[in-house]
């Protein structure tokens, strides 16, 4: 009986110190795409098609990129991380900022989409998540399952929120669960997000915004409004928006 | 009034009734033994569809309120790690706030916790009592039955006679996707499905039997083991046939079948016809490589060349010195083409092995006539034409085989196989003559004939190691190719030489008989070494070596009399050439936020060794040494900008050897109007190469700008000198160097959307220059080229059921000869297209291609048009539209024939070869794309 008490003791002990420090810290991602079956997902590829696109060049691995966001209680930075491989050809030169402002629930994107530069400040409004019975570890976190249907893109979102980091914020556009969201992925499996490391503590190197930002000032709505008229005109024109609009 | 009042009081009850539906909920968290849960996520959820309405966190004493909840269904929720979650719907009370009961989370059995969602990173999934998890995260070898899978599961034990004992219980039934398994017995179930094709457990206590019929609860539990099977995973296979017969005979037929999952794709191909199709098209060889249709950076040359950059480049032909399979090719003349292929590929884990066999074979018919003008010092010129008639007899097998082991995440190897063995029958009867003037001309008819086998084969090995410091690359490579040439001909001509009095003159009678051995090995090599400075510098170092050696051996006889033949030792000849290729370079490389820049030399040095004689082993009669040793710079620089912007610019050099047999003093005279010399003093040809580029593209508005500008400026070009005897008009070509040569290509490109997704437009510009020297009877001869090329190409797809795409270019080639002035030509090739798209109701189409191409050359009258018109109509049979009927007319106003025109240094020449015209064909396809895939049962 006394080892009992002892060991929730120890427990209790371990569990209100990890409180503190679960509210800071930083979250590497692997941001992983699968743009064979984003392709082959098209209203215009034909049946005949899609077979052409497995058969040939479909990869398992996807083709991943690193992100790291990095959270306090109020609030989030989000951007790329390390590459994987140094490379001697550089083509990135597309700037993604995301910065969630949870005290005042809005929200600063800086970010290169459709050849151009936008500067997108909203305030935050959460997507209708639905909580489901499901649970996963990610890096030793338990995560409970959420989903979503964003109706715009046609993806479908489902998310593992660590509800012992309880910061509502997340990778890429995702955030407002009863904690940290370590990994999510689209349309099962055309885009997976998943932690990779979490380190807790105040990082050691703050991401910063670049100091002048150069871009369109737009609004969430005005910029979801063109994020919509472009994957129409996209569609219509046979035309593969996912190389211009982040996934 | 009364709308008014109605108003008032709807105000009145909303607001009342707003003021009561808001609510507080507190309750507390609590674990099994009764020990306050703090820092325990409650949420509050929509019972409908879960959807998340609030949350909160519990305090050190396991409490937890949400003030102002709306009044409406809903579900509590609470989440701690290591507890299952736990859920419950709440009743709410009429009026006041509500006091939640007490609610107490259960520890998740720890090995279980530990083995399936930790270790074995499975979701664990809550329905009602179910818990259920991913069986397809635990590894078990392939082949392995349910029941491995089920002893490897925590909590699961199966005892001495193959029960399953869960929890401590022993499972009553088991059921594949909520079914029962034959009758129930639970061993028949988990001693025969295959663990591999397991997605998800669920274990659950399942009402007995007797309570579901009767539907009266009798308390009776049964311990149930659901297992839910995969989908099956990636499985795919296609089909297709076609067969089409027509007017005069022609016929086309087309199969392919394509079968694969995951690890393995099969593929067979074949096609036969009379209709000029000599290849796959594009798509049909995609489908038949499958994983293997993109392979790059499987040459093993490393460092940067001398054309600036790596390009890959596809082209189809069927080329007999081609290990690749022939695509989108048609033939000129007449031809009858047969192929039949296969294709296996194996992907499994890192290793990627690819494998294909090719035998194609046609039979080609070519009926010519060219012109060609030379133009003579002294303002004159000769005109010498030639009309023959070819029969072309080509089989060609190959096979590639490639293998590509990633060892580790440092180490890959990749490993090339390709053979190929040929055979070639040709048969020519030509008709020359050379017309000076109505009474100076000569004339020979040619009659030859050959038959040739020739083999090749290459392997290549690439070694590429990743060392632990990232960015820091090795990289090694091996091949040997090895070929060898076999040919037997006859050559016989008949020569009429009116002027002629030179009784030593190469122009005379031939009737001989040749035989020509020739065999070459390339061997090559090549090491790159890449060291990071920063992460945004690399230092690239290079080698590469190669050695080819090649022997011909080419014996002429003279056919004296019917049956005696003696070999004639002008013509025959053994030569035994060596080229050593040693080039060692290194170059640093800036790589930073889309800006690349690389600067870098290298030292190369050509050997070249050859030697000369009438037969093997006979006097050796001249041998060529010659050793170049050049530097050749390079810089390349591109930045990519936001925007979908790019600029680059580029210097490279290019040094390129002279071909030995241009080096070698010996005079080929296998056709006696043109005879080729050698000249042992020529110097390696270097060319200095600058290009320049701007793209841009609008994603939002589609509008898209191309320009770039390329030069190249010669030294040492390597170009013919022409020597024409102004009495017989033999010409003799003899290689030389000349500088100054010159070429400006400029390009400027744009396209826009004129109504957006409805209609675009590209427009380009390439204009060209080109100034090129050369001896012409031993007087220098400037020849400049403008080129003067537009295009536009216009898509319209105004309506749902119509496109077309049209476009037309116009090229006007004015060739100016400095010397010659008064035979300046002017060539004008005019095209224009229109491909038409209808689709009718009912799964009927049109489809209509016509192409307008128009030669001009003012100069000699020439002026030639050629309207093909072909138009196809179809239509879709079947449900699943598995069936096509498809009736295609070609060549509608039967006027195809192969066009070509030519202006060079002092000629002109215009070619025209008769071409397969008007025929219709009719035809059927069927696709069985979509074979059933079959659930597992």
């Amino acid at each position: 009986m006394k080892l009992k008490y002892l060991k929730i003791l120890i427990l209790l002990l371990i569990s209100t110190g990890l409180k503190a420090q679960n509210m800071v810290g930083e979250v590497e991602y692997r941001y992983r795409i699968f743009y064979d079956k984003i392709y082959s997902s098209l209203p215009h590829i034909t049946e005949q098609e899609k077979d052409r696109i497995l058969l040939t060049w479909s990869n398992s691995d996807g083709y991943s990129t690193r992100m790291k966001l990095q959270f306090w209680p109020e609030k989030s930075l989000y951007t790329f991380g390390e590459p994987y491989q140094v490379q001697s050809y550089s083509w990135q030169v597309e700037d993604y900022f995301i910065e969630n402002n949870l005290e005042n629930q809005t929200y600063l994107k800086y970010m290169d989409q459709m050849g151009k530069t936008y500067i997108v400040r909203d305030s935050l409004n959460a997507p209708k998540w639905r909580v489901m019975n499901e649970i996963r570890d990610i890096l030793g976190h338990m995560c409970m399952k959420a989903v979503y249907e964003d109706s715009i893109k046609g993806q479908k979102i489902t998310a593992w929120f660590a509800s012992d980091i309880p910061v509502p914020t997340g990778p890429e556009e995702q955030f407002g669960l009863p904690g940290l969201i370590l990994a999510y992925d689209i349309n099962d499996g055309m885009l997976i997000v998943e932690a990779e490391k979490i380190t807790f503590g105040e990082p050691e190197e703050i991401i910063t915004l670049p100091k002048k930002m150069k871009g369109r000032e737009v609004s969430g709505a005005k910029y979801q409004d063109m994020v919509q008229e472009f994957i129409q005109s996209s569609i219509e024109s046979r035309r593969a928006w996912m190389w211009e609009i982040r996934y | 009034m009364k709308l008014l009042i109605s108003c008032l009081l709807l105000a009145f009850f909303t607001f009342a009734s707003y003021a009561q539906s808001k609510l507080t909920i507190r309750g507390v968290v609590k674990d099994t033994t009764n020990m306050p849960l703090d820092y325990t996520s409650v949420l509050l959820l929509s019972p409908k569809d879960s959807a998340l309405v609030e949350y909160t966190l519990t305090n050190k004493d396991g409490e937890y309120q949400f003030k102002n909840v709306d009044r409406q269904p809903l579900l509590i929720k609470a989440t701690y790690t290591g507890y299952l979650p736990k859920q419950k719907e709440l009743v709410l009370p009429e009026t006041g706030d509500l006091e939640v009961d007490e609610i107490q989370l259960m520890p998740i059995l720890q090995e279980l916790y530990e083995v399936v969602v930790k270790a074995a990173k499975a979701p664990l999934m809550m329905r009602g009592d179910t818990l259920e998890y991913d069986a397809s995260k635990f590894k078990v070898p392939p082949g392995a039955t349910l029941e491995e899978l089920l002893r490897k599961l925590p909590g699961i034990q199966i005892d001495k006679d193959g029960n399953i004992v869960a929890q401590g219980e022993q499972v009553q039934k088991v059921t594949v996707d909520g079914r029962r398994f034959f009758g129930g017995n639970t061993k028949m179930a988990t001693q025969n499905l295959n663990a591999e094709s397991v997605s998800k457990l669920q274990l659950f206590d399942d009402k007995s039997e007797q309570s579901k019929l009767t539907g009266v609860e009798d308390g009776v539990k049964e311990k149930t083991l659901n297992v839910e099977l995969k989908e099956e995973a990636r499985k795919g296979g296609f089909g297709k046939l076609s067969a089409a017969l027509g007017t005069d005979g022609r016929w086309s037929a087309n199969a392919s079948f394509n079968k694969f999952d995951k690890v393995n794709q099969f593929s067979v191909i074949g096609y036969g016809n009379n209709v000029n199709q000599s290849g796959l098209s594009w798509d049909d060889l995609q489908e038949f490589k499958g994983s293997s249709a993109f392979q790059f950076g499987d040459t093993g040359d490393f460092g940067f060349n001398g054309s600036g950059g790596n390009y890959i480049s596809f082209s189809g032909g069927d080329n007999e010195e081609s290990f690749e399979i022939p695509f989108n090719n048609l033939n000129s003349g007449f031809s009858n083409n047969q192929a039949i292929g296969v294709n296996y590929n194996y992907l499994k884990d890192k290793k990627d092995f690819n494998s294909n066999y090719f035998y194609s074979r046609s039979d080609q018919a070519l009926e010519s006539f060219n012109s060609r003008t030379n133009f003579l010092q002294d303002n004159t010129s000769f005109t010498s034409t030639d009309q023959s008639s070819q029969n072309n007899m080509a089989g060609h097998h190959r096979v590639n085989l490639r293998f590509q082991n990633e060892l580790d995440s440092a180490n890959t190897i990749t490993i090339n196989a390709k053979g190929r063995l040929s055979s070639l029958t040709t048969y020519l009867a030509s008709h020359q003559e050379l017309i000076r003037s109505s009474t100076e001309q000569s004339q020979m008819d040619r009659n030859n004939q050959s038959d040739k086998w020739s083999g090749a084969f290459q392997g290549t090995a690439i070694y590429r190691h990743k060392f632990k410091k990232n960015g820091r690359n090795f990289a090694a490579s091996i091949s040997d190719t090895y070929s060898k040439a076999d040919q037997n001909g006859i050559q016989k001509s008949v020569v009429d030489l009116m002027n002629s009095t030179d009784p030593n003159t190469y122009f005379r009678n031939l009737d001989q008989l040749n035989q020509a051995l020739n065999g070459s090995n390339l061997i090559k090599s090549s090491l790159l070494f890449v060291e990071p400075i920063k992460k945004i510098f690399f230092w690239e170092t290079f080698y590469n070596f190669s050695q080819s050696q090649s022997e011909t051996d080419r014996q002429v006889y003279d056919v004296e009399s019917s049956d005696t033949r003696e070999l004639n030792p002008d013509l025959s000849r053994f030569f035994d050439n060596t080229i050593t290729y040693n080039r060692f370079g290194s170059s640093i490389r800036y790589a930073n936020k889309g800006s690349n820049l690389s600067v870098g030399l290298a030292a190369s040095n050509y050997r070249l060794n050859g030697q000369f004689s009438v037969v093997k082993d006979s006097e050796v009669l001249g041998r060529v040494n010659k050793s170049y040793l050049n530097f050749t710079p390079n810089v390349i620089y591109s930045k990519t900008m936001k925007g979908n912007k790019r600029i680059n610019a580029g210097y490279t050099m290019g040094v390129n050897p002279p071909n030995i047999t241009d080096l070698q003093p010996f005079k080929d005279i296998s056709n006696p109007l043109y005879i080729r010399e050698g000249n042992p003093d020529l110097e390696p040809e270097v060319s200095h190469s600058f290009n320049t580029g701007y793209s841009m593209y609008d994603p939002a508005t589609f509008i898209n700008l191309r320009f770039s500008f390329n030069s190249t400026f010669y030294q040492n070009q390597v170009v013919q000198n022409q020597t024409i005897d102004p009495e017989t008009f033999v010409t003799t070509y003899k290689a030389g160097n000349v500088s100054g040569g010159q070429r400006y290509n400029p390009y400027l490109g744009f396209g826009f959307p004129i109504v957006k997704t409805k209609a675009t437009a590209y427009l380009s510009a390439n204009p060209s220059y080109s100034k090129s020297l050369s001896l012409i009877n031993s007087v220098e001869t400037e020849t400049n080229t403008f080129s003067h090329n537009f295009g536009v190409n216009l898509n319209l797809t105004p309506l749902e059921w119509l496109s077309i795409y049209t476009g037309s270019s116009y090229r006007l080639s004015k060739t100016k000869y400095e010397q010659n002035p008064s035979q300046n030509q002017d060539i004008i090739n005019w095209s224009a297209y229109s491909n038409m798209n209808i689709t009718f109701p009912k799964d009927f189409y049109l489809d209509v291609k016509f192409n307008y191409n128009r030669y001009e050359n003012e100069s000699f009258g020439f002026d030639q048009e050629v309207p093909i018109l072909n138009a196809f109509v179809y239509k879709l049979l079947g449900k699943a539209k598995k069936w096509e009927v498809r009736l295609s007319a070609y060549d509608i106003f039967k006027q195809n024939q192969t066009i070509s025109q030519n202006a060079g240094q002092n000629y002109v020449s215009t070619g025209r070869i008769e071409t397969l015209s008007r025929y219709f064909l009719l035809g059927v396809t069927y696709n069985l794309r979509g074979v059933e895939v079959k659930k597992y049962r």
